[in-house]
Order: C-alpha cells, then structure tokens, then sequence
C-alpha cells in the first residue's frame, strides 16, 4: 500500500537579515495509513511548522511531499485546499474554538466550507454530539467550557468529517493529567477505527498511545523509534 | 500633575501609533461639526436675527390669523389696534405699518417709490433714530398734518446723490408736497425693502373701522416685562374684543409672535428648518464614526488595559487615560471643524449675489455662530467620551485574570460590543440613505426647475423694465405711440431678431406677481372669500412667440387689435380650466375690477400657462391684452437676439435715448441671469443639499469601512481557525462582504420608509419634486449599496491575505 504521507528532503527557513535560518531540514519521511505517530523535541525543534506543512496550511517550503500519492509540492493553493479539506482535521493546544459560536455551530464550521446540505450537517453534528457526549452543551459559548470540554468539542470539531488523518499539536498541553488522558484515549479508539494521527507532545505518557516517535531536534530529525506499549489500555 | 503630563504624553503617542483611526474619527468630527456649525449660523441669522436691530429680543408682532382659510398672519383692523395701544400694559410702545406705494413727482424724474406708512411712534417702538434730520412727531400722526417724510439711506443716495442739505426739500408725493425731515441710517430696511416713510393718520371713519385689516402692529416690551405676559395680555383684549363684536371677530384669531420669526419669509423658514434637519443627521452620523472608532481602539486594547489594572492601576486612572485620549482626539476634531465652518460660511456668503441678499431677511447678520460650534463640540465630544468609556467600564467588571488568560478573551462582552457596532452602522446607513434621497429630489427638482424654463430659450432674451413718467404720458394714445416707436426702433438693431413688451416677464420682479380681480359678464359678482383673480399682462401681438408661448384655442393678438376695434383678451389654460369648466371661453366676456373706462373684453384666445417663479406650485390664472388697447405706463421690454444678449445693452440704451432721453430704464438685463437669480435662494439650499448627502456618503462609508475592517482584526483568529478548518479565500471574503451588505441591507431597508417620509414632505415644497422618483428610491439605495460593499471588500481582502499560521501562532 502507497505511503499516506511521504517527504523527500523537505525543507523550510525564514529569512534572517539576508541569511537563511532553518527551522526544517532535509526531512525524508514517511507515514503509512493507520499509524499513530508522536512527534517530539524541545521547544523551538519545529515540531509545529512541521505540523502545519503536514497539515497544508503552510506551502512556503522546498522539497517533495507525496500526499496518498498525490504531488503537493506541485499543486496551487486551490487543489492543495481541496485536499486538506476532503483528508485532514486539526486538533490544537489551546482548542481556538470560535469565540462567537456555540459548541453546535463550532461543530457545523468545517461542514460548511464542505457544502454538506443542511440536514447532513444537522445529523452529521448531532452524531458527534453523540458520540463524544456532550450533546448537553451544544447551546453553550466555548467561554462557559472547561478546558477539557473544550478541548473535546476542538477533537470532535476536528473528526466530524471522519478525516483519514487528525493532526494535533500538544492537544493536552493546557489540560490536566486526567483530561489529558480521556483525549489520547479518545485518538486511540479513532486510530483503532482506521484514522492516522499525527500528534506532537512533550509527554512519554501520550507518546505511550502512539506506535511510533520521531525525534526533532533543530528542524533535523534526530531519531525514530517505536514507542512503549500503553501501560493501562 | 506629572502622571497628567504623563498621561497626556501616552495619550499623544496613542493617537499617533493609530494615526489613521485617528484622522477619520477627526475628520468625521470635523465634517460634523463644521457642516452643523455653518448651518446653525445661517439658521441663527435667518430665524432668529432677520431685523439688524438691537432691541430685537424685546420686540413682538402682533398679527391676525384664520385658521379656517388658512391664513397664517395678516395684518390688523385699525379700531382692534387703537383699542390695544389704549389698554395694554405689557408694553411701552405699540407701533404699526402698512405698506403703500406712491409716485416721487416735482424734482427731477418720476419715480415709483416703496414707501410704508407708519405710525409716529413706529420708530421709537423699534428703537431707532434717523441719521439725518429728526423722527416723526405726535402730531404729525392727525389727518391733514402729516406732510413730512423720511427716506431711506438707499434713496437718498440713489435719487439726490446723498444730498447733504436734503432736510426741508418739498418732494411731490402722488402730487401733494410732502417735506423731507430725515433720512434713516445706511442699512437700516425694515419693513424689508423700504424705501421711504410717510406718517399715517386715521380720520374718524378708520378709527372704528373692523373689517378693513392694513395694520401690521410691532409693540416693544415694557421693561422687566415677559413675551408670555404681552401675549397673554393681548390675547385677553383680544377675547373682549371678540365678545364686543362678534360678527367683526368671526373664525379670527390673534397671534403674537416676537419679531425675529415675524420677519422670516415662511420660505426661508421651512427650507432654513430642512438644512437644519439635514445637518443635525450628519452629525448623528459622525457621532455613530467616532463612537465606532473610540469603541474599537478601547476594546482593541483590552489586553493593555487589564495588564495595567493587574501592576495595580485603579479604575479611576485607567478611566482617566481613555478620557485624556478622547478629550484630545474631540479637541482635534473641534479645530478643523472650525475652520471648516468658517470655510463654508465664507462659501456661502461670497457667492450671493448682492442684489439679492438685499432681500433676504438676516442676511447681513450672518456669522460664525460660536454658540453653536460649543453645541456641536459638546455633542461630539459626548459621544466619543461614552463610547471611548463605556467598554472599560463594561470590562473592568469582568475578571482582569480573564482578560488575561489567553484563551479567556471576554467573549461575552465581545459579542455585545459587535451589536452594539451593527446597530451604529445600521443607523448611519438609514439616516444618510434619507440624506441622500433628500438631496437628490431637491437637486432633481432644480434641475426641473431649470428645464421648464428652457422653453423660453432665456439664452438669447434680453429683457429691461421702463417707467413711462405720468406728466409726459398722459394720454393713451401717447404712451401708444411711444410704445410703437420703441418697438420699431428697437427691432431694428442688427442681429435683434424681435422686441416684444409684456407687463411681467417670468421671474421677473424677482418672481413677484400681482394678482386682480375681473368680473366674467353674465355672472354674479363673487363673494367675499372666494376671490376670482387673475395675472394682468398688457403684452405686445408678437410676445406669445417671442416667449414660445403655445397657442390652445382661437387667436393670440394681431397688429390690428387698436384703440378703435372691439377690446379683445387672450386667456391662459388655467384661467380656462378654473373659471369656464366645461364652457368654451371663446367669445365670453371678462373686466378687469376697477378698471376705467369699464370695458368688456371679449376672450379671443387661450394660450398655455407660464410659470411666474419657483414657489407656486400650479399654473396662475393670467389674463392678456394687447398693449394699444391697454397702454401702460410700466413695462417690461423683451428682446430675442442673435447673440449673447448683454452685447445689445448699450445699442438697446441709445436707441431709447433717441426716443425720450429723460427716460430712465432700469434692469437691464438677460433673461437667464434674472432667472438666475430668482432662484439663487433655491439654488443655494439644493447645493447645499447636495454638499450634505455626499458628506453622509462619505462617513457613513467611513462608518462601514471601520467597523468590517475593525471586525477583521478582531476576527484574525477566527479567519485562522476558518482557514485551518477548510475555508477557502472566497469563503472568507463572502464572509466579511456578507457581513458587511447585511448591515447595509437592513439599514436601507429601515431607510427607504423614512426617506419616503421626507420625499412626501418635500414634494409639497418645491415644484417638480415627485416622491415616487425611481432615481431617488431605486438609483441613490443602489449607490450606496455599491459604496457600501467597496468599503466592506477592502477590508475583506486583508482577511483573504491573513495567514493561518501566524493567526493561530500564541505566544
Ligand atoms: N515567522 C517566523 N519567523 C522566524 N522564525 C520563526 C517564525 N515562526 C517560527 N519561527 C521559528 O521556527 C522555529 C520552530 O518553531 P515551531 O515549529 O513553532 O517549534 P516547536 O513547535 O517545535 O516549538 C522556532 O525557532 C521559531 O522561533
Ligand atoms: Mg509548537
């Protein structure tokens, strides 16, 4: 089976008063469907532009990157929108759930940029509200949220599409230990049902979840290894 | 101190670092003010200083009025004024005049005179001397001793060269020797336009006469005494008055007005109160700018202000910085707002013509209003402070940790803040759509008015007035003669094509007409109340097509209509259709009331209306006779000419020379100036019109411009998340337009009722203003739709340009 997500000497900097700085550098990476992959490093290592080249939200970059195939390296930004928007959720940090929306409408927004017909969208949301149990909070603003609610609403929000890959970028990071672990339980049983997940954390006890660890370390990646097996499944 | 310096200091660099916001909040208070403070100046010369007088705060009209005819204000019967300067107490003068007109014979040319008859106290009830020589006295007020006159400073200068000896010079008045005894001071022209006083006597006849109404009545206030006490007072009189005698006072009611708005032409007053109206939106919508603006730089600063509570700033400080802000921002707005009113003011008064704000009441009292550049400043400032304070206020009660707190962004008070700036917009978009659709009718039904005209071709006509002098025309067939010659003499000038005479050509006499009474034979007279009047032109057989003035029925004039063939008149459609529906005119026979010889004039033709001037809304009633059957004294000459028709004026002057070199004319002028400037007036109130519905153009898109582009920025995380949630460019730019037409939307839709308002109000102002204009109602909305979604697809670009990268980067 073909990759879902294959580098080749990929590579991105950031002008710096005429000379280059790198912040990724000549990454050769794969990524095969269904793999639960934990990216990790210090602060600063690029561990999120990765992410965000991952995710197509960023295209200033050189080298080769082979999306289920396809050639993104060669595809203008319309194509590379329709890609990211028929393939990829994203789960972040600090969950940027729209301030001004309801969980319910929070939830409608990726549908509405993907012209589903209002009753889809209707079943499609209550479905996820269903599924991630928080139907007793789809009126509410993410402000009336605890993190961990809100970071619930940010994975379903992120899933509601059934992506084939969810990108998250230290999803527990503002979370206790306890919330953290009902969302990385939660990207389990999503990976368990056939969704890739590419995760960034600084925590062994989320790298534990994943089946896989790629080390970054100044834009370089440094080591590959398979993680430790969950302790508590 | 120092943390005020300090303060001052921060708030200077605040403005600065948001230089833009800053310069259209100052510019939308600038227009505000400036356009408001010059209006309001105007307004305040026109309604409430029309009369150069000092004591014009304690003077009063005292004016009939009839409610059921509609009549607003008319003049007083001698017994009912007699009986009020005998019992009111209220004032210490009570003064009264009626207008006259009399002929200046014996010293030099005839001239028709201006002249009012007044009471000899009328002076000293305004509170003014002469200039020269001395006021009336008492007993020159009794029948057959009041042969003195003053002259005005204008006459004076005009008919004896500002004669220094002037005082005791006899000066035949309508043939009886009247002596000079002063001369008023230079400007001094009330009642408007006079240009002699003669005292006026009442004999025994008039003293108990209540039926007759000449009197206009002016009192001046007893000192310490109240305007509500003289009314009161005289409305009380009034009562017994009425009680005495019922039939006199019948549906009659007394009115007092001070003498301010007694004086301002009704006109002025309406179209004084509309640019008022006009202005006073444009403020509101200047306040809506600046309240937007100061909201969005406030609650654009959320952050600094909670950092600033959290190193243990009080709220009194932090509330004391923004007002700093505001006050400085108002003061900058206040400073080019000043020099802008004094622009437009300079504007204004420049372009009248002299001649005519002569005429206008309160014209020469028109300055820089400071009061209300205070009142304006105050209002603007007002706004900016509430709505530069009410967010911090609104915020402080939230919790400063909150604020803090990256992912705690207050959204709450977030989501009010927005309403609260849609409804702002969605009200400066209605008011200006009313502003808009205001002005456009007005300048259409200028533009109506200047079209009208046009059938008269007023490019090539020259027109002229005569005043043939009675001791030289006596006779008919003299002056017929003359006015044979003149029109030979002067259709023969090169390049005159014809010279036609006509007693009042239109707009001439400053659109003024007079109107009579004629008789229909056949008919019984008309009663007292429902007059049967008409236009009287004596004109010459070629004037209908020297004006193009389109013939209906019949026949217009001939050469052979003279003295010896069967008097004739020519009708117009309006008189036709009001005083024979149903009838054929032709053949029916008219009489012009009081006229001597009593003659029949028999109707030979009707010939399409005129339109007189700007202010009747219909068609006059006007009544034609051939010149040798009515030879007139007063007349105006028309010229149809080849050329530019001010070139012929020196030609025109000698050939008349040649014919009566004692004649004097006057007016010389082409028909399109004295259409000009008859609607100078109207001209000046569409102009500005115009000037204030592009002003509301501008900031209420300012206003959408700010608050779409302030939403943007506010919403850059929101585009972000979008973004990374699949939103393509297009479905972020279809988001803020949307945003964007959805607030103009609603605010024409909430416009166009109103505007419609207005446009039924303004339709029975002016004549050719229809409110059902699709340019109006179809065309204006669409413009500012247009500008609209322009000042919402500028700021949309910027959020199709917003990185999602950096948006959702926090740190
Ligand atoms: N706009 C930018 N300009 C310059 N350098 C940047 C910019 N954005 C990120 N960087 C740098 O790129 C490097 C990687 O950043 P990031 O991917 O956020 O690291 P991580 O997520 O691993 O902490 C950092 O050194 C950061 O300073
Ligand atoms: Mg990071």
């Amino acid at each position: 089976m073909e990759p879902l997500i294959q580098f080749r000497s990929l590579e991105k900097s950031y002008d710096a008063g005429g000379s280059k700085f790198f912040v990724l550098r000549r990454i050769n990476l794969a990524i095969q469907q269904g793999e639960f992959v934990t990216i990790m490093g210090p602060s600063g290592a690029g561990k999120s532009t990765l992410l965000s080249i991952i995710g197509m939200l960023d295209s200033a970059w050189t080298g080769e990157y082979y999306f289920l195939g396809e050639a993104v390296h060669q595809l203008n930004n319309k194509k590379r929108n329709e890609l990211h928007k028929a393939n990829i959720g994203f789960v972040f940090q600090s969950y940027h759930l729209i301030d001004n929306l309801t969980v319910f409408e929070n939830l409608e927004v990726p549908l509405s940029y993907k012209n589903v017909p209002h009753k889809e969208r209707v079943s499609l949301v209550c479905d996820a509200l269903d599924r991630f149990h928080i139907v007793g909070k789809k009126d509410l603003f993410p402000n009336q949220l605890s993190g961990g609610q809100q970071q619930l609403v940010g994975v379903a929000r992120a899933v509601i599409l059934h992506p084939k890959l969810l990108l998250a970028d230290e999803p527990t990071g503002n979370l206790h230990s306890a919330q953290g672990d009902e969302i990385m339980e939660l990207f389990k049983k999503l990976n368990d049902g056939g969704t890739t997940i590419i995760q960034v954390t600084h925590s062994e006890r989320n790298a534990a979840y994943g089946n896989r660890i790629v080390q970054l370390k100044d834009g370089w990646v440094v080591n590959e290894s398979a993680a430790a097996t969950v302790q508590s499944a | 101190m120092d943390t005020i310096r300090q303060d001052i200091r921060y708030a200077l660099r605040m403005l600065w670092k948001h230089r833009f916001a800053t310069f259209v909040c100052a510019g939308a208070l600038a227009l505000g003010m400036g356009a408001n403070t010059a209006i309001f100046s105007m307004a305040e010369a026109f309604l409430r200083h029309p009369v150069p007088l000092d004591e014009v705060n304690r003077l009063l009209a005292v004016v009939d009025s009839k409610p059921r005819q509609n009549i607003e204000k008319t003049s007083v019967a001698t017994a009912t004024y007699l009986e009020w300067q005998e019992q009111a107490l209220s004032f210490d003068r009570l003064g009264a005049y009626s207008w006259d007109g009399v002929n200046f014979t014996g010293d030099g040319t005839p001239q028709k005179i201006q002249d009012f008859r007044v009471t000899t106290n009328f002076f000293s009830t305004l509170g003014v001397q002469p200039h020269l020589g001395r006021d009336f006295l008492p007993e020159e007020g009794e029948p057959g001793k009041n042969q003195e006159l003053i002259l005005s400073y204008g006459l004076w200068e005009r008919r004896y060269a500002a004669d220094p000896k002037i005082l005791g010079k006899v000066v035949k008045v309508d043939g009886r020797p009247f002596t000079i005894v002063g001369v008023m001071g230079k400007g001094f022209d009330f009642p408007m336009s006079a240009e002699a006083w003669l005292p006026m006597a009442f004999d025994a006849k008039q003293r108990v006469d209540r039926d007759d109404r000449p009197l206009w009545v002016i009192g001046h206030l007893r000192p310490g005494g109240s305007f509500e006490q003289a009314k009161a007072e005289i409305l009380t009189i009034a009562q017994h008055q009425a009680a005495a005698y019922p039939d006199a006072y019948k549906d009659w009611q007394v009115r007092v007005l001070p003498l301010g708005e007694f004086a301002t032409g009704d006109l002025t007053r309406q179209y004084t109160l509309l640019l008022l109206g006009a202005v006073g939106f444009v403020l509101l919508i200047a306040c809506a700018d600046v309240a937007n603006v100061q909201f969005a730089r406030v609650s654009g600063r959320q952050k600094e202000l909670a950092v600033r509570a959290a190193m243990g700033a009080t709220r009194g400080r932090i509330v004391r910085q923004l007002l700093i802000e505001s006050v400085m921002l108002s003061l900058f707005g206040a400073a080019l707002g000043i020099f802008l009113a004094l622009w437009i003011l300079s504007v204004i008064l420049s372009h009248m013509p002299p001649d005519i704000a002569r005429y206008i009441a309160g014209w020469k009292s028109i300055h820089l209003d400071f009061g209300a550049f205070l009142f304006t400043f105050g209002v603007a400032l007002a706004s900016g402070l509430l709505s530069g304070i009410a967010p911090s206020l609104m915020s402080s009660r939230t919790n400063i940790s909150e604020t803090l707190k990256e992912s705690g962004r207050g959204a709450s008070s977030g989501r009010a803040r927005h309403r609260l700036r849609s409804v702002l917009v969605v009200a400066e978009i209605s008011l200006s759509l009313v502003l808009l659709v205001g002005a456009g009718l007005l300048v259409k039904g200028f533009n109506a008015l200047l079209t009208v005209n046009q059938q008269y071709r007023p490019e090539s006509l020259l027109t002229l007035n005569l005043n043939l002098p009675e001791l030289q025309y006596p006779q008919r067939s003299v002056r017929a003669t003359f006015h044979d010659r003149l029109l030979q003499s002067l259709s023969s000038i090169p390049q005159v094509q014809s010279a036609a005479l006509a007693t009042t050509v239109p707009y001439g006499n400053g659109g003024g007409t007079d109107a009579d009474r004629f008789l229909i034979e056949g008919r019984p007279v008309e009663q007292r109340e429902e007059s049967r009047t008409a236009i009287m032109e004596t004109v010459s057989p070629n004037y209908f097509a020297v004006m193009s003035i389109g013939l209906r029925d019949g026949r217009v004039f001939t050469d052979s209509d003279g003295d010896s063939t069967q008097p004739v008149a020519v009708i117009s459609r309006s008189l036709a259709s009001r005083y024979f529906a149903g009838e054929n005119p032709l053949g029916k026979k008219v009489q012009v009331a009081g006229s001597k010889p009593e003659v029949w004039l028999t109707v030979v033709g009707i010939v399409e209306d005129v339109r007189y001037n700007w202010i009747q809304k219909d068609a006059l009633p006007t009544l034609y006779r051939p010149y040798r059957q009515n030879p007139t004294y007063y007349t105006t000459v028309v010229l149809r000419t080849d050329d530019n028709p001010a070139k012929f004026t020196s030609a025109v002057r000698s050939k008349i020379a040649a014919i009566d070199p004692d004649l004097p004319i006057y007016e010389v002028k082409p028909l399109n100036q004295v259409i000009t400037e008859s609607i100078v007036g109207i001209s000046y109130v569409a102009a500005m019109m115009a000037g204030i519905g592009i002003i509301a153009l501008v900031l209420a898109t300012v206003g959408v411009y700010g608050v779409m582009s302030y939403s943007v920025s506010e919403r850059t995380h929101e585009m972000g998340i979008r973004m990374a949630m699949g939103a393509s460019q297009g479905a972020i730019n279809r988001l803020v337009v949307g945003n964007g037409m959805l607030l103009t939307v609603i605010g024409i839709a909430i416009g166009l009722p109103l505007a419609f308002a207005l446009a039924r109000a303004l339709s029975s102002l002016l004549f050719g203003v229809t409110a059902s204009d699709p340019f109006a109602f179809i065309g204006l909305p669409l413009i500012l739709g247009a500008v609209a979604f322009l000042a919402s697809y500028l700021p949309a670009r910027r959020a199709v340009r917003i990185d999602p990268l950096t948006a959702l980067r926090y740190e």
